[in-house]
């Protein structure tokens, strides 16, 4: 028995061809859109005729907008992959303490005066220790199924690295170190240049390649342990590996670009809303769709007021107002369990 | 097809095991009823049968695949019936792959076999209970495994739905499939199964052709409450052919 290709499948093409157009029309107008040689876009003949337009675009601007696009979906992907995992829609890559723990990682180097090299090593690490430790302590929790013991042991680890985070700010030198680090946890990418993005992009890379790959299996692993078992999953082992796996996409961004709130949250949502479908193509969808939204995010960050915003703010507004305007919408779809 | 033999298991922090000596076996085309009162173990020995329960003792013998239906199932998403009976596809795919037109073509033909093909683009979320039930069954149907389990396969549903869910567990013991099934419908089970066992404190209390097995004295013993023979309006099950 064979049918037609489906509407869902139709709509999901449609999603990925509209999305991949509008990610490259972002992409050009990102590349030409600043304040050289004045406010607004340069034409794209001053590539090749001003030397200075080039430099900009080629060592600013491009790595700028690859690390963004990079940023959003990782973010996404884990975002997606995170609900899935926890079978919960309400999660995100935060849930597990790893932005908290890149953060503490990323404060601390600062406040020991750091290189760039340091502060990426010492949030990337931190981030996988927080994930590390939460999988730790929920195989000590004597209570509650693998994924409520996940969330509790989550939540301690996360507020245990923030509480670091604000020790670290407490005892940081108030003139040259806590403003870097204050401005480092509001989320940026001012600082993403070539050197940055290659060190962020291979972990980065691996993660939501190996997640895009995954995305039929993390589906199997969002129902019951035994339903899964009995599709031939082993949850209790492939569960933490896709989390370790979404974890260390989540650290390598964090750790570049510092803690960007809401997009691994919304983005699966926004994805699964246009693709009117749960399915394997929503993860794929939430990697396009994040990349969409921070380079989104970033540009209007860069280019809304003469001094830049830092990207964790746009993110977090725009978050909260798309997040509101689902749940108002009755969009999120929460069963109890 | 599966067999048990003298299995002990006891569940982690558990104070005494939940089942001790107990055996059981499945032959093709046959239907076992699974009988007793909450708690005496019965979703333990659909565990221990498809093997995501290992035995503290004893064995379990089983060279092929099986597939499970749990008494119910958390669903935090909103997959429409095809994706969620394509899961059923999952053990015949390699570790990574996506199911492609073949695993959707024996998907359609699962729902089909259940009497819910014109659900397929449908959502889980949007179903009735029966509904639910129809496709979670399809899913096992899907998987096309010689053993079937199903842990109260007909709980909470209306008469209407419980005889499609004994006629399509006859059909798939007619296709030459091993059935475990529990119930609490003694009805259902004399009906639908052609062996039962009726299990008491986590041991075998009797086993053997459904009607010998399931009689008043045994029911008696098994459930702690007296029973009598007494002509109720029921449902006519497809029955054993």
């Amino acid at each position: 028995m064979t049918r037609e290709t489906t509407g869902d499948q139709a709509r999901a093409r449609g999603f990925f061809l509209l999305g991949g157009l509008i990610l490259l029309a972002l992409s050009a107008a990102a590349l030409l859109y600043g304040r050289y040689p004045a406010p607004g876009f340069m034409s794209p003949a001053s590539l090749f005729s001003d030397p200075m337009a080039g430099d900009i675009v080629l060592l600013i601007r491009l790595p700028r907008l690859l690390g963004a696009i990079l940023t959003g979906a990782v973010l996404g992907a884990a975002g997606c992959a995170f609900q899935l995992l926890f079978a919960n829609p309400l999660v995100d890559a935060g849930f597990l303490g790893v932005t908290q723990g890149a953060s503490f990682g990323a404060a601390l180097a600062m406040a020991a005066g750091g290189s760039l090299w340091l502060i990426f090593g010492s949030a990337f690490g931190f981030g996988l220790l927080a994930l590390s430790l939460a999988i730790v302590l929920a195989r000590s929790i004597r209570f509650g199924g693998a994924v409520l013991r996940l969330i509790l042991s989550g939540i301690a680890i996360a507020a245990f690295f923030a509480a670091a985070v604000s020790l670290v700010k407490f005892t940081a030198d108030p003139l040259r170190q806590l403003p870097d680090i204050s401005y480092w946890l509001m989320g940026g990418l001012s600082g993403m240049y070539w050197e940055l993005l290659a060190l962020c992009a291979p972990p980065a890379l691996l993660s939501v390649s190996l997640l895009v790959l995954m995305r039929w299996r993390l589906l199997i692993l969002s129902l019951d342990d035994g339903t899964a078992a009995s599709l031939g999953a082993r949850p209790r082992l492939e569960r933490p590996l896709a989390l370790g796996l979404a974890a260390i996409g989540a650290a390598a961004v964090t750790a570049a670009a510092g803690p960007v709130s809401w997009v691994g949250l919304i983005v699966p949502h926004l994805a699964r809303l246009l693709l009117r479908s749960d399915g394997a193509a929503s993860l794929p969808a939430s990697a396009l769709g994040g990349a969409i939204f921070v380079l989104l995010c970033d540009t209007l960050a860069r280019s809304l007021f003469s001094v830049e915003l830092p990207l964790g703010i746009i993110c977090a507004l725009l978050g909260t107002a798309v997040f509101f305007g689902l749940l108002v919408g009755r969009r999120v779809q929460v069963t109890r369990n | 097809m599966l067999t048990l033999s003298d299995i002990a298991y006891r569940y982690p922090d558990a104070a005494k095991p939940v089942l001790t000596g107990f055996s059981l076996r499945l032959e093709a085309g046959r239907v076992r009823g699974l009988l007793g009162s909450n708690g005496a173990g019965k979703s333990t020995v659909l565990g221990l049968a498809a093997g995501w329960l290992k035995p503290d003792c004893g064995r379990r013998a089983c060279a092929v695949q099986t597939a499970w239906l749990p008494q119910a199932e958390r669903l935090s998403f909103a997959f429409t019936c095809l994706e969620y009976v394509l899961f059923g596809r999952a053990p015949h795919l390699p570790y990574l792959a996506v199911p492609q037109g073949d695993d959707e073509a024996a998907a359609l033909i699962a729902l089909e076999r259940a009497g819910m093909a014109n659900k397929a683009d449908r959502r889980i979320t949007t179903l009735s209970g029966g509904e639910l039930q129809l496709v979670r069954l399809a899913r096992c149907i899907a998987q096309q495994a010689p053993v079937l389990l199903l842990d109260e396969p007909t709980d909470m549903l209306d008469p209407a739905h419980v005889v499609q869910v004994a006629d399509i567990i006859r059909q798939l013991a007619g296709d030459g499939c091993a059935v475990l099934l529990t119930t609490h419908d003694i009805h259902f089970a004399l009906a639908c199964a052609d062996d039962a066992s009726l299990l008491r404190d986590g041991s075998s209390l009797a086993d053997g052709p459904a009607a010998a097995v399931l009689d008043c004295a045994n029911l008696e013993r098994a459930y702690g409450v007296p029973f009598r023979q007494q002509p109720v309006p029921t449902p006519c099950l497809p029955g054993r052919t």
